[in-house]
């Protein structure tokens, strides 16, 4: 049988996570993939609702207390598969309590278009 | 990477009021493992949390073609991906309004890196631990005693504490709890189960003494029980059954047991009943009450999960009927039962699937379930929601 360890990183605490909830999918706007590439501006308001800028929308969000916090797994030692396989192994990297949910529509952001003279 | 000009310069693009925002804000860019997939999510029930944040360790047990669970040291939880629709990032060092209110200083770009992205993450839900498995193992090979005849160089299937945590999905405290449960003992570093002729031979030889010594049932003397049947059996096997068959205490620092009835008087019955298909009740009921110890008194009801009776048959018949050989499943338990007997009253099936429920879960919540009621001669009764073939 199969046991996979759990286990968190080491002694010093885990780090506290943030979770971002968006509707549908984010694509890449060129070719190539995500990695290294930006996904936009969040603010909070002074009263504490998250704004994010992302391409030409504006999502409206709100903070919520997760009920379930979620663990972030990472898996390590996982070594070719064969019969000397490495028991494998997944970290705890961090724990998140804070969900920032967008929920709403994007609003579209409308440049202004020059009058015509 | 984007500076305070840009940002700015975004915010009146999106005709958004720069009084109304807090003067921190967030850059966010997917970091370079960020498409890899080499993080996962998963949701935490209550306490969980708490273990990982103390150090403490889960393990993930399956064989391949099992579904795989979750186990703390004292629980055990099924796991299953939940799918979202949408679009979950995770992201390190990102600050809520409360940390960036709370520190003034931060009026900064924060430049955070996305970790990782997933549309769905492990769920967790708390299920029984499968312990069938463990009484499986342990009858490959039973303990007959020191004087069986078993070629005891054929060592293959004995098991340690470490060998049941690779081949039982539960966890270590569910496993050590059902062993107790069980009888289990440790033989030479192995979990061992008795024999069951053997069982009933050790118990023999106490009862026996109990009857010569004239003790009281509930003040049987360890050290008495050690020197007059040490000759017979090895201690640790008469101070085995005792603990089995009785309840141990300390009185005036002498170690006595108070002997269970209904476990004795099970035993028994289940010892008289494996002899044949069926019995006649009446006989049996006259039988069992003359084997049990003089002192002792049998009931019908000692032998819930044990045996059935069939009370429309004339005679009227009993049958053993053990509650761990049913199947672990609920669905398949139900069948079974539903395939000895088409239709059962409440009374009847509730020793055979009181094992099934859930914390929290009732009897009657699991007959709603998997079967279907009607009216039977003024009596509610159960059958199969389905033909049993």
């Amino acid at each position: 049988m199969v046991q996979i360890v759990v286990s968190s990183e080491g002694a010093g605490g885990l780090a506290q996570w943030v979770l971002v909830e968006l509707q549908g999918e984010v694509e890449p706007r060129q070719s190539g993939g995500l990695a290294g590439s930006l996904l936009g501006d969040l603010h909070y308001t002074r009263e504490g609702v998250p704004v994010l800028i992302v391409g030409h929308h504006i999502l409206y969000g709100k903070v919520v207390q997760l009920e379930k916090p979620f663990a972030v797994l990472v898996k390590r030692g996982a070594g070719e598969p064969g019969p000397a396989e490495p028991h494998t192994h997944y970290t705890v990297t961090a724990l998140i309590k804070t969900k920032l949910l967008f929920k709403t529509r994007p609003k579209p952001i409308i440049t202004n278009v020059p009058k015509k003279a | 990477m984007r500076n305070r000009e840009e940002v700015d310069a975004t915010v009146q693009t999106a005709k958004l009021n720069p009084a109304e925002l807090l003067p921190a804000v967030h850059c966010l860019s997917f970091g370079p493992q960020a498409g890899t997939g080499e993080c996962c999510l998963l949701q935490l029930e209550p306490g969980l949390c708490a273990e990982l944040e103390a150090g403490n360790s889960l393990v993930i047990r399956g064989e391949k073609h099992e579904q795989a669970v979750l186990c703390s040291k004292d629980k055990t939880y099924d796991m299953k991906i939940a799918d979202t629709s949408n679009m979950l990032l995770f992201i390190p060092g990102c600050k809520t309004p409360e940390q960036l209110k709370a520190d003034e200083a931060s009026c900064n770009i924060i430049h955070s890196q996305i970790a990782g992205f997933s549309s769905n993450y492990w769920e967790l839900r708390r299920c029984r631990p499968k312990l069938k498995k463990l009484r499986k193992l342990l009858m490959e090979d039973p303990y007959e005693g020191p004087d069986s005849q078993k070629d005891q160089t054929l060592a293959f299937s004995k098991y340690t504490t470490e060998d049941f945590l690779s081949l039982i999905q539960a966890s270590e405290e569910e496993i050590l709890c059902h062993l107790q449960v069980i009888d289990a003992c440790k033989i030479e570093g192995y979990w061992r189960i008795l024999e069951f002729d053997y069982e009933m031979k050790l118990l023999n030889h106490v009862t026996q003494l109990i009857d010569s010594e004239s003790w009281s049932f509930s003040k049987v003397p360890l050290r008495t029980c050690l020197e007059e049947l040490g000759s017979l059996e090895p201690k640790e096997m008469i101070e085995h059954i005792l603990l089995s068959y009785g309840r141990k205490y300390i009185d005036d620092g002498e170690v006595y047991f108070e002997m269970r009835e209904e476990k004795i008087c099970r035993a028994i019955a289940q010892m008289l009943l494996q002899n044949a298909v069926k019995f006649n009740l009446a006989e049996f009921q006259e039988v069992w009450q003359q084997s049990v110890p003089e002192g002792m008194t049998t009931r019908l009801d000692q032998l819930k999960g044990l045996a059935l009776v069939d009370k429309s048959s004339r005679p009227e018949t009993i049958l053993l009927l053990k509650v761990e050989d049913l199947p672990e499943d609920n669905q398949e338990r139900f069948n079974s039962l539903f395939s000895i007997r088409e239709k059962w009253t409440e009374a009847d099936i509730t020793p055979y699937i009181q094992d099934l429920c859930a914390e929290k879960q009732t009897v009657g919540a699991l007959l709603t379930k998997y079967a279907r009621s009607s009216t039977q001669n003024g009596v509610k009764v159960y059958n199969s929601r389905r033909p049993i073939s």
